[in-house]
């Protein structure tokens, strides 16, 4: 299990990633590489070149802005979950965060890995469609901001282009809303065999983020149920929609239940 | 199906391991467990499955534990690395080494550098660490030998004697 | 007072590793870690076809790769393997047809293993599909087609039953039939498999270093396939990181490997990936036990019959046909610790085009507990009685010793009631059941499991072969240390340190001064191996018989030389003194430095030297531990996931060598156990891909997925050297059973009984609704 070869480019700055990420066919940016490397040593992925960014500067930051927080895709996950300032803003954030993978993986791998890699059964990308998080897809001919509800276009699909990069996430403040999230796995540290955020508002209004359960992160808008059974048959009849793939009945059986936890523990953020 | 085979040029790399500084030639492709077993000597980081899954391969990177089979040696440029043999004092062992001897951790010992290297790490973030924490922090090393308990007494009873 | 032993200082005792301080420090050398000047390194390019015949294999684009040194195929290395006993063509690289998936087509041979890779990915096989066969009842009657076209794919067929059985099957009471199914599952050691071969022009000999449990049984089927005489072929088995059984087999690899080092005149070394590890490292159980018993109003087994489907995969492994010897142990074992006179018993064994399976850990031991431990459990639910007193009614009592099974084996005394009496205490049972009982009615669904074990160990015949002995060779060197040398193949059970203690205690001397050599076939004496549970009774007893004659020798030297009779002399401390009186003593070291270079003062008739060869065979042809497990779980109804809330051990292997090391063994074989019954599948598709490819795939139990264990020993001897009994295995034998009658029990109220393992969550959620 050995990688392909391939060319290895280590930029400093963001133009000059982005001028090489233009120039170079074929070519593939490595963050953390925890998604992208076990690929390459399988020889599933292959690229002619790889751009590291681990050096560019100011990819790695969380800075409060006036709509909220922006995380740099360069964040790694153990960070996500630790710092203060996503506790505090996104605690829903700072938890899922902490479900990815194991230690050792969090220290390395990254936030924009993460969302650029578009796992399905992933928790940040779901996150980020939940919390209504905006990307900054930078390139040589500028910076485009696409919304994370249009970002993932289905299995490991996104709407980056090959000579973009993902630079950073706004995530807006919650704003009356409330997030709860839960995820089930086989083992502490596995994917998802489904998992939800769900965001409520005043009066029951808002709605769940499934993943785990199709091709991507799933959003559903909804008033909650006050009375659970009623909550149920909602979130089952909204599960019915996805295709999880193998042992399908069960998984959305287990996204009806994680609705339900994220909800419980929505509900009681609101407090 | 690759069509032609990419041309293996070498880049040169210094890199900093235990605190010594190596200047090599390596592919860009080269793992970083590659580089440190098979060109470093330092055969002490073990490779269980290039997966990223089993966690026997783990070295510091600037002080946080990190799968060396998911980096590439090249990338190492600039970081320190810490493997186990930085670890492991001149003569005998270190209190947490010594803890796993005591306290039978380890049996065909494949996984132990991975695990002492983890436990080294949690237990200078974490000097007080419940039986729960150890566990979540050790479980991205696969053990498939002790069943975890005595790796896991090891850990506790390396915190409670204040040593690591 | 010398033939008899003093009071044990070592043996017995929780002495600390021998071995650790090399492994901790990251020094110790394992198979990856051997290096030598212009080492080559191989990769395969194996089939991804279950079945089909090779059309054409086009080598010439991986030829004209840098670096590459070789490409070979079958036409280069016609080599074939065949099983004695079933005689089955398996080339080492495959030659017109394929037969699974990971099977070889193509050895690449190149400066390094990333180029070799490139290598394999240019070559191109063509192949001409077959159809599969996957399904074992399908295969039994040829269908779709034979896997072997010379041979039908059953390949074994046995069936054994008492006098009497129909009669006394026919007038019980009561009956029941059951199904018992465990899927495909691997040891999968942490370090993978492995194997470099380096000859030596001027000697003419062949160095292999092999991942590898035997070193003289692996010599043995090297030398005999490459037509080499044994003494020009060495093997040295290095570290191992850990083998469960799957390293005890002879693999096509190694013979690819070792000629491609003679022709080549080079190093060559191949070290597999944990994708090709999953593929082809033995696969094991796979085995379907359809069960029915009859038994009498108040729980007593009167007849258990049994039907085994085993599958074996494409070939059967040199030696050893995994799918016939875990429906032969299983069977063998079929009545467990319990009184059952009468059995029907038949296995039929398939070949599919499936990895071939071989032993891991417990080698139908876990499958035949699962069935007489799901047997009593079902029978306790029919019956309304407690799993307990079912076992009560059905135990071989401490009198009935030694009892001989109705499938031949003799048991030697056991601890069977004891030690589920200890357990129950343990846990304290009768409160345990009321707070079950209470915590039902808040919804939460626990279960205790029970699994009561006998481990047949050291037998004289095992994975590791038909060697019913071990052989110690142990001399004092000349300055007064010793070196110990075995057979043995250890793959992490730390025998560097229990055969240290045995002959330290043996001579007097510490445990410190007693290295203990093993894996070189050139420095190590010929033994079977490490496999069934045989190094600590068998290897144990050579340590200490070597020790023993060893000691006499000294004593008898000592006795010269003070001038006291023999019956006087006392080793201790490193001396050997006239007994009481300290001052009357010569060191060992002196001892020994007489015997070597003062052989002057030795007595009359004495030879110089204080070297010893013993070989030591057991007096029985197996001595039996045992042991039961009690398990305490959790179902969560709604997501089917099953937590481990509680998990008591009661061991008795006998006389304890090192209670640390048995219990580091028992705690591995529990997380095993945990993984067999929750976590672990080996998957086909209906292709006949194996899905399971990756360990994200193959899922490990993890420290999260382990409880904490609660051990207590019981002590029952055996005849054997020592009063040794093997353990090695029993902890994976007895986990699968708790945990499925564990899960049973918590999802009575459901009317679920588990019988397949792995349990998946799903599953669960399904017996639950259909239950409901």
């Amino acid at each position: 299990m050995k990688p392909v070869a391939f060319a290895y480019h280590r930029p400093r700055t963001l133009q000059e990633a982005l001028e090489r990420l233009h120039s170079e066919p074929d070519c593939k940016v490595l963050a953390g590489g925890q998604s992208l490397v076990p690929l390459m040593n399988f020889r599933l992925s292959r690229p002619g070149a790889l751009v590291d960014i681990n050096d560019v500067e100011g990819l790695d930051r969380v800075e409060t802005t006036d709509a909220g927080i922006r995380i740099g895709a360069l964040v790694r996950h153990q960070v996500l979950s630790d710092h203060p300032l996503i506790r505090e803003v996104h605690p829903v954030l700072a938890e899922a965060a902490s479900h990815v993978g194991h230690w050792a993986i969090r220290n390395r791998g990254t936030l924009g890995g993460s969302l650029a890699h578009a796992d399905p059964a992933a928790e940040l990308p779901a996150a980020m469609v939940a919390l209504d998080a905006t990307f900054e897809l930078a390139s040589v001919h500028g910076v485009r901001e696409v919304p994370a509800r249009s970002f993932f276009l289905g299995y490991l699909m996104t709407d980056l282009q090959p000579d973009e990069l993902l630079v950073a996430v706004h995530v807006p403040r919650s704003e009356g809303r409330a997030f709860g999230f839960a995820e089930f796995a086989r083992r502490r540290g596995d994917f998802a065999l489904a998992g939800a955020f769900a965001e409520v508002s005043e009066g029951g209004a808002g709605a769940v983020t499934w993943f785990g359960v199709s091709g991507g992160p799933e959003r559903c808008e909804l008033t909650f149920p006050e009375d659970a059974a009623a909550r149920e048959a909602a979130f089952t009849a909204l599960v019915e929609a996805f295709d999880p793939g193998e042992d399908a009945p069960y998984r959305r059986h287990l996204a009806v239940l994680a609705a339900e936890r994220a909800y419980q523990q929505a509900v009681g953020r609101r407090g | 199906m690759m069509s032609e085979v990419q041309t293996k040029t070498t880049v040169r790399v210094r890199l900093n391991v235990n605190g010594a500084v190596h200047e090599l030639d390596v592919e860009p492709r080269w793992l970083l467990s590659d580089v440190l077993r098979h060109q470093l000597g330092l055969t002490g980081t073990h490779v269980g499955c290039e997966q990223g899954v089993c966690g026997a391969c783990t070295v510091l990177v600037d002080g946080k534990p990190e799968r060396s089979c998911l980096m590439f040696a090249v990338q190492a440029e600039g970081h320190e690395v810490t493997t186990i043999e930085g670890l492991t004092p001149a003569d005998g062992l270190s209190p947490l080494q010594e803890a796993f001897q005591e306290h039978h951790a380890l049996q065909c010992g494949f996984c132990t550098p991975g695990m002492v290297v983890t436990a080294a790490a949690l237990l200078r973030d974490r000097p007080n660490p419940t039986e729960e924490e150890v566990r979540e922090a050790l479980s991205g090393n696969v053990c498939r030998c002790t069943g975890y308990q005595f790796i896991v007494d090891a850990v506790l009873a390396a915190a409670k004697e204040g040593r690591s | 007072m010398t033939a008899e032993m003093l009071k044990p200082r070592f043996t017995g005792a929780r002495v600390t590793r021998i071995e650790d301080a090399r492994l901790l420090r990251g020094q110790a050398r394992y198979l990856d870690d051997i290096a030598a000047p212009g080492m080559l390194e191989m990769a395969f390019v194996r089939s991804n076809r279950a079945a089909a015949r090779i059309l054409s294999i086009d080598t010439s684009a991986a030829l004209r790769v840098p670096g590459v040194k070789a490409v070979w195929t079958f036409a280069d290395i016609p080599i074939t393997l065949v099983n004695s006993a079933y005689p089955v063509q398996q080339p080492v690289l495959a030659r017109d047809e394929v037969r699974h998936v990971g099977e070889l087509v193509v050895a690449v041979i190149a400066e390094d293993r990333y180029t070799a890779e490139d290598a394999a990915e240019l070559v191109q096989v063509k192949y001409d599909p077959l159809p599969p066969v996957l399904d074992t009842r399908a295969a039994m009657t040829d269908e779709p087609r034979r896997v072997h076209a010379d041979r039908p794919n059953r390949f074994y067929h046995k069936v054994q039953e008492t006098d009497g059985f129909q009669q006394a099957f026919a007038g019980a009471p009561r009956k029941l039939k059951l199904t018992f199914t465990t899927h495909r599952q691997t040891g999968v050691p942490l370090e993978t498999r492995g194997c470099a071969a380096m000859p030596d022009p001027a000697s003419g000999r062949l160095t292999v270093y092999a991942t590898h449990q035997s070193p003289h049984n692996f010599r043995a089927q090297l030398a005999r396939v490459l037509g080499l005489p044994e003494n020009l072929v060495r093997v040295v088995v290095p570290e191992v990181g850990g083998g469960f059984g799957i390293k005890a087999m002879f693999y096509p690899e190694y013979v690819v490997v070792a000629e491609a080092a003679r022709r080549l005149g080079r190093p060559v070394k191949w070290v597999s990936d944990r994708t090709e590890c999953l593929l082809t490292d033995a696969h094991a159980r796979d085995a379907v036990h359809e069960v029915e018993v009859a038994f009498t109003e108040d729980g007593r087994i009167v007849a258990l019959r049994d039907h085994v489907l085993g599958d074996t995969g494409a070939y059967p492994f040199l030696g050893f046909a995994g799918a016939v010897g875990e429906a032969g142990w299983a069977t063998d074992m079929l009545t467990g610790p319990y009184k059952i006179p009468y059995v029907s018993i038949t296995i039929d064994c398939v070949f599919s085009n499936k990895a071939p399976t071989g032993p891991y850990r417990g080698v139908g031991g876990p499958i035949g507990a699962q069935v007489h431990e799901g047997v009593v459990d079902a029978i306790a639910r029919e019956l309304q009685m407690d799993p307990a007193d079912v076992r009560r009614v059905n135990f071989i009592g401490p009198d009935d010793f030694p009892y001989e099974t109705p499938t031949g084996n003799v048991y030697d005394p056991g601890s069977y009631r004891e030690s589920l009496e200890r357990a129950l205490a343990l846990v304290d049972y009768e409160r345990l059941r009321r707070q079950q009982a209470e915590w039902r009615k808040q919804g939460r669904y626990v279960g205790i499991g029970l699994c009561s074990f006998v481990e047949p160990s050291a037998f004289a015949e095992s994975e590791a072969g038909s060697i019913p002995y071990e052989a110690a060779s142990v001399r004092i060197e000349p300055n007064g240390t010793v070196t110990a040398s075995f057979g043995l193949g250890p793959t992490g059970q730390g025998h560097e340190t229990t055969m240290a203690q045995l002959i330290a205690d043996q001579l007097g001397v510490d445990v410190k001064d007693v290295v203990v050599l093993h894996g070189d076939t050139d420095s190590a004496p010929f033994g079977g191996g490490t496999g069934g549970s045989r190094s600590g009774t068998i290897g144990g007893g050579a340590a200490v018989r070597a020790g023993q004659e060893l000691r006499t020798k000294l004593v008898k030297l000592a006795a010269h030389l003070l001038e006291a009779s023999e019956e006087d002399i006392e080793l201790t401390e490193g001396k050997a003194q006239v007994a009481g009186v300290p001052a009357r003593g010569l060191s060992i070291r002196e001892l020994a430095r007489i015997a070597y270079t003062d052989v002057g003062r030795l007595p009359e008739g004495m030879t110089p030297g204080l070297e010893v060869l013993v070989r030591y065979r057991p007096p029985m042809a197996a001595t039996y531990s045992n042991g039961i497990h009690l398990a305490v779980v959790e179902v969560d109804v709604k997501t089917g996931f099953v937590r481990v809330l509680d998990y008591v051990v009661v061991n008795d292997c006998g006389k304890l060598i090192n209670p640390m090391i048995v219990e580091g063994q028992i705690h591995g074989g529990v997380a095993q156990g945990i993984g067999s019954a929750l976590l672990e599948e080996l998957r086909y598709d209906g292709n006949g891909q194996l899905v399971t490819t990756s360990l994200m795939d193959y899922l490990l139990p993890s420290s999260t997925d382990v409880p904490r264990m609660r051990i207590e020993h019981l002590e029952t001897p055996s005849a054997a050297e020592g009063g040794f009994k093997g353990m090695g295995e029993g902890s994976l034998i007895g986990a699968p059973g708790a945990i499925a009658n564990a899960v049973s029990d918590a999802l009575a109220p459901f009317g679920v009984f588990v019988t397949d393992l792995p349990i998946r969550p799903e599953q669960i959620v399904r017996w639950v609704r259909q239950g409901a």
